[in-house]
């Protein structure tokens, strides 16, 4: 078995949570705070630890606003993000096919 | 690296993907139409005084046809201007929860139609179709914008107030009375919540 692929997976994102995150940002334009923590069924400090360090990566960009008076985070990934993310799936895709019986 | 773990986790991420894609498509302009027609209906209903139960389920269920066609070609449109597949996930999904429903309160609210040409019915039959229609909403809610849940309830805490104040009072309704309720709910509340969205939507939204 090659090793190259798996050496080249980005930790940030292999992480369990995080790469919950960037799965479902992947596949929407935006999701709120509360959307992301209903569906991954994290806690708050839990959700808000993982999106700082994918922010601070670069992957994903938080914004602040106001929706009927009540503050609403939304969250989306970033065009490295999402390029990031798509190298991720590539790199796991190459492991699955390399280990398929020929 | 285990290759089951990598699958595994290709796996998760697709259901991931799957469950955060929500629908999107063209809300804000279906919702508008579908209370045009809805007003209209109604309009049509009280203009021409249509008080047989078979007239009514024809005229209602004519509107309902129109409705959902346009509803049909305006995402569709949007997906063919976006260069996206017309079947999304997401699209087929929301059909899937809205079939049932939809399906058993076409059914049973047309059966008094089958049975009687009396008036009468058609208070009863367009509370059958509020009650499955808010819960065929609800159900796709699940794969929507939150706010169609909500929408969903609206309908549903309608036919229910309305159903209880018939059994606790008595009241069987006027010849047109079902033609206002229609034309409240499946108008007034559609073209409502149409201009809600028109103003608060996403101006480029994915399916």
């Amino acid at each position: 078995m090659n090793p190259e692929p798996f050496l080249q997976l980005d930790r940030l994102i292999h992480e369990k949570g995080r790469l919950g995150i960037m799965s479902m940002l992947a596949a929407s334009p935006e999701l709120s705070f509360t959307e992301l923590r209903t569906a991954l069924g994290m806690t708050d400090g839990n959700l808000t630890t993982h999106i700082r360090t994918l922010q601070q990566e670069g992957y994903v960009s938080v914004a602040k606003s106001y929706q009927n008076n009540r503050p609403l985070t939304t969250c989306s990934l970033t065009p490295a993000g999402r390029k990031a993310f798509a190298g991720y799936i590539n790199l796991l895709e190459q492991i699955v096919k390399q280990n398929k019986p020929k | 690296m285990n290759p089951n773990l990598a699958e595994e986790n290709l796996q998760t991420i697709r259901l991931l993907m799957e469950r955060s894609a929500l629908y999107r498509r063209a809300l804000a302009p279906i919702m508008l139409l579908a209370g045009i027609l809805g007003l209209l209906a109604a309009v049509i209903g009280l203009y021409f005084q249509v008080e047989s139960s078979r007239a009514f389920a024809g005229l209602w269920l004519g509107t309902a046809c129109v409705a959902v066609t346009s509803a049909f070609l305006l995402a569709r449109r949007q997906a063919l201007k976006d260069s996206e597949p017309f079947w999304s996930p997401p699209t087929c999904r929301v059909g899937q929860a809205l079939l049932p429903p939809l399906l058993s309160g076409l059914f049973l609210g047309g059966l008094p139609a089958m049975l009687t040409n009396n008036w009468a019915a058609d208070f009863i039959m367009a509370l059958v179709w509020l009650l499955f229609y808010g819960c065929a909403l609800h159900s796709a809610g699940f794969f929507m914008a939150r706010g169609i849940k909500w929408f969903g309830w609206g309908f549903i805490a309608g036919a229910i107030v309305l159903l209880l104040s018939v059994q606790v009072t008595g009241y069987q309704g006027s010849p047109l009375s079902a033609n206002w309720v229609m034309g409240f709910f499946f108008g007034g509340l559609h073209f409502a919540y149409g201009i809600y969205l028109y103003f608060t939507e996403p101006k480029n939204p994915a399916a």
